[in-house]
């Protein structure tokens, strides 16, 4: 089966004034069609460099990034762009609704970017979303009106409004409890299963971990290893010590 | 792409009043827009209201004169007084041929502006001006002018009288030193009934000894400048339909002679005090105004019960019998003195002035003369042409005029229209007759040389009043020398022919047009019909005509733009920086949209659409109030509660009316405005990297 993000010896640095900082130091790593994997490693191990190279919200300094069979760094910016709304979906930390839009509003946000789709089919496409997360009563609620939890479905729901083949959840569960971070998890584990969409999510929460079917374990740039969940899981809370 | 918009105004109109910075920026383009639509329409109706005003009663549409002239032409005089140096040209018939072939142009009126010093009289110098008159009569064999010489006489001698008692009173408050004992001689020598028998043996004898020596005592003289303008009268009144004919007549076509300005007359030859009481009753009766609450209107009661001499001095001994009696009876007193009864009379207050108001009219008005100059006497001109001659001349005065519905306007009648033959003269025109007349004007000044060594004498040796009197002599020697070789009271009688209008010098010619819309296309249609003529005239349009008064609004205008300009510049900046505020406030928000797919095309629209509503919704607001204000004070219409408000609004009301082109205007200038503030934030804002979004919070 052809990996849908294909990562082949991928540096990136970061330059702070004159210093040169290596986020990622040669990274090889192939993810396929309606996997559910995790990245996980410590804070500054480069997860969060990794996905934004995944999202084409950044490119890479050195060697070739494939989202969707193409070559990230070859493309302008409004390519990019345009790959980023059409094939990927995102789930961020601290959610990142727009304020002053409603639930509806902020879910239907990237189907008008589109334009794809008439007034109807976003309506029947956002409502059948919102219905999945929980959240079809709370259509025409501000963010600010609505708990972290319910938030974060919000940014679930955004996220796949567009039926994107990938989702990137960065840390997705950081910024909530253990049993809504727990019930957002479960969420996505759902939607993968019954759409297939490929999860990719950074977590450095063995809780969170033991979800994926795979965990990628990152340290200072590099791939230090593909385990189990129950392994990185066992890793992670050694390592916590 | 329309729901795409569709978003944007939604997000745009969300953000409007999320924070108060918003608002802030909001009110300030609000009072912007305001102020142009409310400024801009005021100035606008000001500008109609006044060129009707200075079109209506000066300048006509456009104006004409010579190119070669050292100044610009300015109707209503310099800024630094005198008059513009302008080239006389010499033939308006030729001027108005040319013109009136211009296809626009409906009549063309010959003009020519100056001023005059001129000298009216005091009482002493009007009833001896008389009295001159009627002995004359008398010695020509007129039998009833015996009776009103006698009168006159009487007349003065108690004028003398009183003069005497009033200095008496004076000199308890001045030493011997002050006195001048030229002024007790006289005073002393007239007030004897000796010098009133000795009377009729010289009677030019004594009426020149009172002129000199009596009429200068009397303070109540008075010096008055008058602007005048020789025009074709006919022509003028024709063209200037808003003219009318107050007192008297309209000066009869071939005559000499010229009409007084209603203010002016009213200003400079009324009584004193009847002026001061109708000015009293104007304030009351128009601006509401008490005697109790307006310092202004203390004085003018003050005045009046200070200076009842000059009525005094107005009645003979029987018409002063009767006036106190008259005044006796309306007043309910016992009191019998007529200066203690004119006190009583002209102490006024808020409960009386009505009553005593009535009772001066019926009861002493018809006893005096309400008015210096009568409607049909002459007054002596007296200009200084560009020469440095002094050119005088007695100018009979037909009547008084005004322009409807400017009425109380000062500035609407500034100056005396007279006929174009007699301003010729006095603007140092040579015609045949006057250069005779000069030789005679040069013996008279030759006769005048030995009154001047008393001049001098008096000048440094006599206290200032003296100085003054003497400067009345010499003026009185000119007159009596002019009278009596009769060139100037001869001249004032001779009629003249429209050709004699036409064929001779003038400075100016109002033009008046069919169609005043077409004001650019004609200035240069008359251009090219006078180059093609060699007439070498220059072309004014009203409002460079009238000078500063012209441009006043034009003035005023560039100021409202000067404070529009600062207030968006200010707008502008404020506004540029809080959207760069709140750009970066929500950097995270453009970050996330970039992330998920926005275009920084989006973004850049996000910014300057919600902008744009800032700008129209609160520059909306401001345009809506300002045309509601302006609407409304244009439907009950502001008074013009000054006089020289009259001229500005073209009337007793002014009607601001909404500007459409000033609204569009203001308009314009908040939405460049509202897009030239967001180029910046906007540029910053696409430049926002959507690796923000993943950035954990701080």
């Amino acid at each position: 089966m052809a990996a849908i993000v294909s990562i082949s010896d991928v540096y990136k640095d970061y330059h702070l004034d004159k210093v040169v900082v290596p986020a990622l130091r040669g990274i090889t790593l192939d993810v396929h069609h309606g996997e559910f994997i995790s990245i996980a490693g410590p804070s500054g191990s480069g997860k969060t460099t990794l996905l934004n190279l995944i999202g084409c919200v950044d490119t890479a300094t050195r060697g070739v990034v494939s989202v969707a069979g193409q070559d990230t760094g070859k493309l302008p910016e409004s390519k990019l762009t345009d790959l980023r709304l059409n094939t990927i979906g995102f789930i961020f930390q601290s959610f990142n609704l727009v304020a002053v839009l409603d639930v509806f509003q902020n879910v239907e946000f990237p189907l008008l970017l589109q334009g794809k789709l008439s007034a109807a089919e976003r309506r029947k496409r956002v409502m059948g979303l919102l219905e999945q997360v929980g959240l079809a009563n709370h259509a025409r609620h501000r963010p600010s009106e609505l708990s972290g939890g319910q938030r974060q479905r919000v940014a679930v729901a955004r996220a796949l409004v567009t039926q994107p083949q990938i989702v990137l959840a960065d840390e997705p569960t950081a910024n909530l409890d253990s049993t809504t971070g727990q019930n957002i998890i479960d969420l996505m584990r759902e939607l993968n299963q019954k759409q297939g969409t490929t999860f990719i999510f950074s977590t450095h929460d063995p809780k969170v971990m033991k979800h994926a079917q795979a965990v990628v374990m990152i340290a200072d740039g590099r791939i230090t290893g593909r385990t189990t969940p129950e392994a990185a899981a066992l890793h992670a809370a050694g390592g916590a010590h | 792409m329309v729901t795409k918009l569709r978003v944007l105004l939604q997000i745009a109109w969300r953000n409007l009043f999320a924070s108060w910075l918003n608002v802030i920026i909001g009110l300030v383009i609000l009072g912007g827009t305001f102020l142009v639509v409310v400024g801009g329409s005021a100035l606008d109706s000001l500008d109609r209201s006044m060129s009707r005003s200075i079109i209506g009663s000066v300048s006509g549409d456009l104006q004409v004169y010579a190119a070669s002239s050292k100044d610009k032409l300015s109707l209503f005089g310099q800024m630094g007084g005198g008059d513009a140096d302008l080239t006389p040209i010499p033939s308006f018939a030729r001027v108005k041929e040319v013109l009136m072939k211009v296809p626009n142009v409906r009549a063309v009126v010959p003009m020519g502006a100056a001023n005059a010093i001129i000298t009216s009289g005091n009482t002493v110098d009007v009833m001896l001006a008389r009295l001159r008159d009627a002995q004359k009569r008398m010695q020509a064999g007129d039998a009833s002018a015996k009776a009103e010489v006698d009168s006159l006489k009487a007349h003065v001698h108690h004028i003398v009288q009183v003069l005497k008692e009033d200095r008496k009173n004076a000199d308890k408050l001045v030493d011997e030193s002050a006195k001048d004992p030229r002024a007790e001689e006289a005073i002393e020598r007239v007030s004897k009934d000796e010098f009133w028998a000795e009377f009729d043996q010289d009677p030019f004898g004594s009426l020149e000894y009172l002129e000199n020596r009596i009429a200068p005592l009397l303070s109540d003289g008075q010096m008055a400048f008058l602007r005048y303008f020789g025009t074709d009268l006919d022509a003028f009144a024709q063209a200037f339909d808003r003219l009318q004919i107050v007192d008297g007549q309209m000066v009869p076509q071939g005559h000499r002679g010229m009409l007084l300005p209603k203010f002016f007359y009213e200003e400079s030859f009324k009584l004193k005090h009847a002026r001061r009481l109708d000015l009293i009753k104007e304030e009351i009766e128009e601006n509401h105004a008490t005697i109790a609450k307006n310092a202004d209107l203390q004085r003018m009661v003050r005045e009046n019960m200070t200076q009842p001499r000059e009525i005094l001095f107005q009645l003979d001994p029987l018409k002063t019998k009767e006036a106190a009696a008259r005044l006796q009876k309306s007043l309910k007193t016992n009191e019998t003195d007529l200066e203690k009864l004119l006190v009583q009379l002209f102490d006024t207050n808020d409960q009386n002035f009505q009553e005593h108001y009535r009772i001066f009219y019926s009861d002493l008005a018809p006893l005096l003369e309400l008015y210096r100059l009568r409607i049909g006497d002459s007054i002596p001109i007296r200009t200084y042409s560009r020469s440095g001659y002094a050119h005088s001349a007695n100018v009979k005065v037909w009547g008084t005029f005004n322009f409807k519905g400017l009425e109380k306007s000062p500035l609407a009648g500034v100056a005396a229209p007279m006929d174009l033959i007699t301003f010729r003269e006095l603007y140092g025109y040579m015609s045949p007759e006057r250069r005779t007349e000069l030789e005679r004007i040069k013996q008279a000044a030759g006769a005048q040389d030995i009154s001047r060594e008393d001049a001098e004498a008096a000048l440094f040796g006599g206290s200032g009043e003296d100085a003054a009197g003497t400067e009345g002599a010499t003026t009185a020697i000119d007159e009596a020398a002019l009278f009596d070789s009769g060139g100037a009271a001869r001249a004032e009688e001779t009629t003249f022919t429209q050709a004699d209008i036409d064929n001779g010098i003038f400075i100016n010619a109002a033009v008046m047009l069919k169609d005043p819309g077409a004001l650019s296309q004609t200035i240069q249609d008359i251009q090219a019909a006078s180059d093609a003529n060699g007439l070498g005239l220059k072309v004014a349009t009203w409002q460079e005509a009238a000078g500063i008064i012209g441009q006043f609004v034009q003035y005023l205008r560039y100021a409202l733009y000067v404070i529009a300009i600062i207030i968006f510049l200010v707008a502008m900046l404020i506004l540029s920086n809080a959207v760069l505020m709140a750009t970066l406030q929500r950097v995270r928000e453009i970050g996330t949209m970039r992330a998920i797919g926005a275009q920084r095309g989006f973004v850049r629209m996000m910014i300057a659409i919600e902008t744009l509503a800032l700008g129209t919704a609160f520059g909306g607001t401001g345009l809506a109030l300002g045309a509601g204000l302006v609407a409304l004070v244009g439907h009950s219409g502001i008074p013009a509660v000054s006089r020289q408000l009259y001229f500005f609004f073209g009337g007793p009301r002014w009607f601001p009316e909404v500007s459409v082109t000033n609204m569009v205007i203001a308009y314009g200038i908040v939405l460049v405005v509202s897009i030239l503030s967001t180029l910046y934030p906007a540029m910053i804002a696409t430049r926002v990297s959507p690796v923000v979004a993943m950035a954990s919070d701080e």
